[in-house]
């Protein structure tokens, strides 16, 4: 059954989207634009922030009167923004490779076999959701004192090699992978490691993409831990950067804005070029 | 970890054990650090605290400080961690809230102990009584008055004229600040009173200023009994309930309170001094800000409490001990308070320095909405830490019970406090 | 015409559960089925011993600690109080409050974080390309943005006296609402921007678990002639059914730390405690604060409670994903 379904001729796009129209296409567009809005209008309001001055910040103008990058000079004299941008796509980066890496081995172990202890194994992964991290923070902040990491990249890294979203978001792709296909590799003579490398991780590019794009974020946006090892600014990562600019006798909005501006574009970019690899990846290639 | 905790436990108390007095001055090279969350914020305060810093540096070639930047909420968080992970931790920007507890459960040094007491009397002379006291627990001092401000009532003059009123005639106490306020609403659009009393963020800092100027106190003097439930507290909370019920004041959260004041569509806004430089901001161009002195209970004496930060001293080592002193001696100077007075916005505990044109003369008369502040420094009745480990909780559930009592549904103000003192008095030490 | 033939065995299968052939185990040696026994362990190894040192290790500390009161520094004395941690938190009149109140965020949450983002990847999965790409980038915007400026953005729209979507309102003949300051209204409005925020994530997540689905069985189908919606039906929704089940799971286990920032920058529990939530509370009173006891019993609390919960779904979970056939 399955190999017929498989061989069967590509589905042509043209015809699927000539199938589509009809009042409900309609209703579907208008509740997309409206969503579309909805999403995009806050930040469109944050960069027109951004563009105001000091004394206009409340202003309801959708348009800024005398539109000016001060607030970008300002934000940039005032906190080595480019440096911790670097900073923050380094250890970004790195977070995502180690998450994906760790993620796809225990995915793997979980969907592929059922083991002593996989069940409470697989609980406590997802447990670790429920650990507050405020908790676990100055215990944490010892063991990398001991490791003398204080003040590094390094320390933002080591904590989050593995996540519990990467490790169960891959381990259900993987279940729902199908076996014919793993079957057929092994056949042909595959040993688990190949069969994982070869032939499922290629075919989860979607999974992979966006599981990516979202780990990227969420370091991205980390706040708490980097705040507990922030010793100078140079070593440290733009959240704390942005932090900067709210104190409790008054945030400086113009400048907040302006420097949010410039650390969401980075992420938006990463989007941009992961988010091809979402949209239709499911055997692609045929089997291999 | 275990192993750690106990290397540093046998670490530190061999230090005590070695401990000596402090050498009168500083010949070797050494690092101190100043845990500073001025420098947490990028602007003014940032730029004044990097300068003091260098002043100092210049003047004291011996000692180099290594500031570390930690925001006010988290330091005591980061001083807890970095003490246990045995990190130098020298000198400390303590906020007041947390400075009970940095005497007594993060080694915060008492001056009396360590500084020679001719030698400290004399750094003493020409500071504010009322501000020394400030940092003093239990008769020792562990805080300087570092930055620190005192609340008063901003006000837009632009709505005060709208209103009918005289601007040159700011309300004095609660009283005609109703009155006043009524006819703001009357005539206006905007929210006639906002008031940074309430709120996670606040703690109990400026309810400590109102309760004390009906004559009562949150706690009492020896900081073993709460108070808040007292006739005077229950009046103040009832006048306070009475403007809520009238719709001249609001429950908004602190952040919505500056941003309708900066806004210009808040007439009347009792906060700390230290939000000027926001509210200025905001101002200019757009309507015209001034401020008044904190509103009495009738002919009462108004005791303003204070908001900011001490110095505290938390070196082991005799050495550190002398160049944090050093530093310490060099911010709260003249020359010092006229920095952070002019260049951060906080109040001089050197009154002398004032009228003297070396230091502020110039400033104070360019700046005249310090003026209420400056005056209010003679009223201060220094805020009280909250005692013991829960300090933290205490002051949150009393201040639970004081926003319900003001803003909820059940008018039994009397009623709520007193089960809410019963509750915190088992969380005392 | 139902469709439950088709979506059957190849890719819903669950291959943990092949058997393995008991012949082939017999023969093998003993040092060979160890090292067997042995690979599922070694591919789990660095996810678990990192979980094992920076979060079960201080967890387990946590839990000696919630006994005791203690600041953590080594010259300071520990004194064991048994329960009074537990019992101070659960002294709080405002605990029942927060517990009520994380219910109706979990309730407000789950149409914004899974319905609303499963009926968007349906619907834009069948766009040509250039819409689809246009849809989900501008739906993914709110993601890149910090939590903190995402909640002043919001402030300011919404503001009663200069909010330009309240001012709006008006114009339209409404009394200013108090979005942030009424108690009755407070809760819900950071549950939208809770839920706005989580659009996009949701979106990507479940777009790429429908994009992987076979077209082949979809193609089959149609040229069965099943319609669009006996599609979705019988091959999308059942097919999509686990990544659901993932994403619900995690607004339940997530949803009431997720909603923290905006909570903490938007009203700090406030008006009256009416936006307070069972985290929130436990981060003011406990992990938040300085005292070891009360901030290791709020996270033992925590732990267990949301960790009961979470059995209850799995076992849930199990139930209905492996139902279709």
């Amino acid at each position: 059954m399955m190999t017929d379904a498989a061989t069967l001729a590509p589905v042509q796009p043209r015809r699927r989207a000539l199938a589509l129209s009809g009042w409900d296409t309609g209703v579907g567009h208008a509740l997309m634009i409206l969503v579309s809005l909805v999403c995009v209008f806050p930040i469109y309001w944050m960069i027109v922030t951004s563009l105001r001055p000091e004394n206009a910040i409340f202003s309801t103008r959708l348009w800024p009167d005398a539109a000016s990058l001060d607030n970008y000079a300002y934000a940039l004299r005032a906190v080595p923004m480019q440096r911790m941008l670097v900073n923050t796509f380094i250890v970004s980066a790195a977070v995502t490779a180690v998450q994906l890496l760790s993620g796809i081995l225990a995915g793997y172990a979980f969907a592929r076999w059922r083991f002593r202890g996989s069940a409470i194994l697989f609980g406590a992964v997802a447990l670790t959701w429920l650990v507050p991290l405020q908790v676990v923070m100055i215990p944490n902040y010892l063991l990398v004192a001991r490791l003398g990491m204080i003040d590094t990249l390094g320390a933002l890294i080591l904590p989050h090699i593995a996540s519990a979203f990467a490790i169960m978001l891959l381990a259900q792709s993987m279940r729902s992978f199908p076996t014919e296909v793993v079957e057929a590799a092994r056949m042909d003579g595959g040993n688990h490691w190949q069969i994982l490398w070869q032939v499922i991780v290629p075919n989860l590019r979607g999974t992979l993409a966006s599981l990516a794009i979202l780990i990227f974020i969420t370091t991205w946006n980390e706040y708490f831990w980097p705040l507990l090892l922030t010793r100078s600014p140079e070593n440290s990562v733009v959240q704390i950067g942005l932090q900067m600019f709210i104190s409790s006798e008054g945030t400086q909005w113009g400048p907040l804005m302006a420097a949010s501006t410039m650390a969401s574009l980075p992420i938006l970019l990463i989007y941009l070029v992961l988010q091809r690899q979402v949209i239709s990846s499911f055997m692609k290639s045929g089997l291999r | 970890m275990k192993t750690t905790l106990l290397a540093v436990a046998v670490a530190l108390s061999a230090t005590a054990a070695l401990a000596q007095s402090m050498p009168a001055e500083v010949t070797e090279p050494v690092t101190i650090t100043f845990y500073n969350y001025n420098l947490a914020s990028a602007g003014n305060g940032a730029d004044a605290t990097r300068k003091m810093i260098a002043e100092f540096e210049a003047a004291h070639p011996n000692i180099h400080v290594e500031g570390v930047p930690v925001q006010p909420q988290d330091i005591a968080t980061r001083l807890q961690a970095d003490i246990v992970a045995g990190q130098s931790v020298d000198l400390v920007q303590m906020p007041f809230a947390a400075l009970g507890f940095a005497a007594e459960n993060l080694g915060a040094v008492a001056l009396e102990d360590i500084v020679p007491a001719e030698e400290l009397a004399g750094h003493f002379e020409g500071m504010v009584p009322n501000g020394l006291e400030l940092g003093r627990l239990n008769g020792k001092t562990y805080g300087l008055a570092y930055t620190f401000s005192t609340p008063v009532l901003f006000y837009n003059a632009d709505l005060f004229r709208k209103a009918g009123l005289d601007p040159d005639q700011p309300p004095a106490t609660w009283a005609e600040l109703k009155e006043a306020a009524l006819k703001i609403k009357a005539s206006t659009d905007a929210l006639p009173l906002a008031t940074g009393i309430y709120g996670p963020t606040a703690l109990d800092w400026l309810m400590q200023g109102v309760i004390n100027s009906n004559g009562g106190a949150v706690i009492n003097a020896d900081r073993t009994e709460m108070t808040f439930a007292s006739p005077e507290a229950i009046e103040a909370i009832a006048m306070l309930r009475d403007l809520a019920q009238e719709g001249i004041t609001e429950n908004l959260s602190i952040t919505a309170q500056m941003e309708g004041m900066a806004a210009g569509n808040t007439a009347m806004y009792l906060q700390t001094s230290a939000i000027q430089g926001y509210l200025v901001k905001g101002a200019t161009g757009n309507f015209e800000l001034r401020a008044a002195a904190m509103p009495a209970f009738g002919d009462k004496p108004v005791k303003p409490s204070n908001s900011g930060s001490a110095l505290s001293l938390h070196s082991t080592d005799p050495v550190k001990q002398r160049a944090a002193w050093e530093l310490m001696k060099y911010l709260t100077s003249e020359r010092g308070y006229t920095i952070i007075t002019s260049e951060i916005g906080y109040l001089p505990l050197r009154p002398s320095i004032v009228n003297d044109p070396e230091y502020l003369g110039e400033w104070v008369k360019a700046h005249p909405l310090v003026q209420p502040n400056l005056a209010q420094l003679e009223k201060l009745a220094p805020y009280v830490p909250l005692p013991g480990p829960n300090y933290l909780q205490i002051g949150i559930s009393m201040m639970d019970a004081m926003e319900m009592a003001t803003f909820g549904n059940d008018d039994n103000v009397a009623g709520i406090l007193t089960e809410a003192q019963e509750r915190t008095q088992r969380l005392m030490p | 015409m139902r469709l439950g033939h088709l979506h059957l065995d190849p890719t819903m299968t669950d291959f943990a559960a092949e058997p393995h052939p008991p012949r082939m185990l017999r023969r093998m040696t003993r040092a060979r089925r160890f090292r067997r026994q042995l690979v599922p362990y070694l591919y789990l190894l660095p996810a678990v011993a990192c979980f094992v040192i920076w979060i079960y290790e201080p967890l387990a500390q946590a839990f000696v600690l919630s006994f005791q009161q203690w600041n953590l520094l080594p010259t300071a004395p520990k004194t064991w109080v048994g329960l009074d941690n537990y019992r101070n938190i659960f002294d709080l009149p405002k605990f029942w409050q927060a517990l009520g109140n994380t219910w109706y965020y979990l309730v407000g949450l789950l149409p914004l974080a899974v319905l609303l983002p499963l009926v968007i990847a349906l619907f834009t999965q069948d766009l040509p390309p250039r819409s689809r790409n246009l849809y989900r980038a501008l739906i993914f915007v709110p993601m890149i943005v910090p939590p903190v400026v995402a909640a002043a953005v919001w402030r300011w729209l919404l503001d009663p006296s200069h909010g330009i979507l309240n001012l709006g309102l008006q114009g339209l003949g409404t009394k200013p609402i108090g979005f942030l300051s009424d108690p009755d209204l407070a809760l819900w409005t950071i549950t939208f921007i809770t839920g706005w925020k989580l659009i996009g994530f949701a979106t990507l997540i479940l777009s790429a678990a429908n994009a992987a689905i076979d077209e082949s069985l979809v193609e089959a189908a149609r040229l069965d002639g099943a319609s669009k919606w006996e599609i979705i039906r019988d091959i999308r929704l059942p097919l999509l059914s686990p990544t659901l089940m993932l994403l619900i799971l995690m607004v339940v286990l997530l949803g009431a730390q997720w909603s923290f920032s905006y909570i903490h920058v938007l009203t700090e529990g406030g008006p009256l405690g009416s936006t307070t939530n069972i985290y929130y509370l436990l981060w003011q009173f406990g992990f938040g604060s300085l005292s070891v006891g009360w901030s290791s019993a709020s996270a033992v609390i925590l732990f267990v409670g949301f960790g009961l919960l979470a059995a209850a779904l799995f076992a849930l979970k199990a139930k209905v994903t492996f139902h279709d056939d």
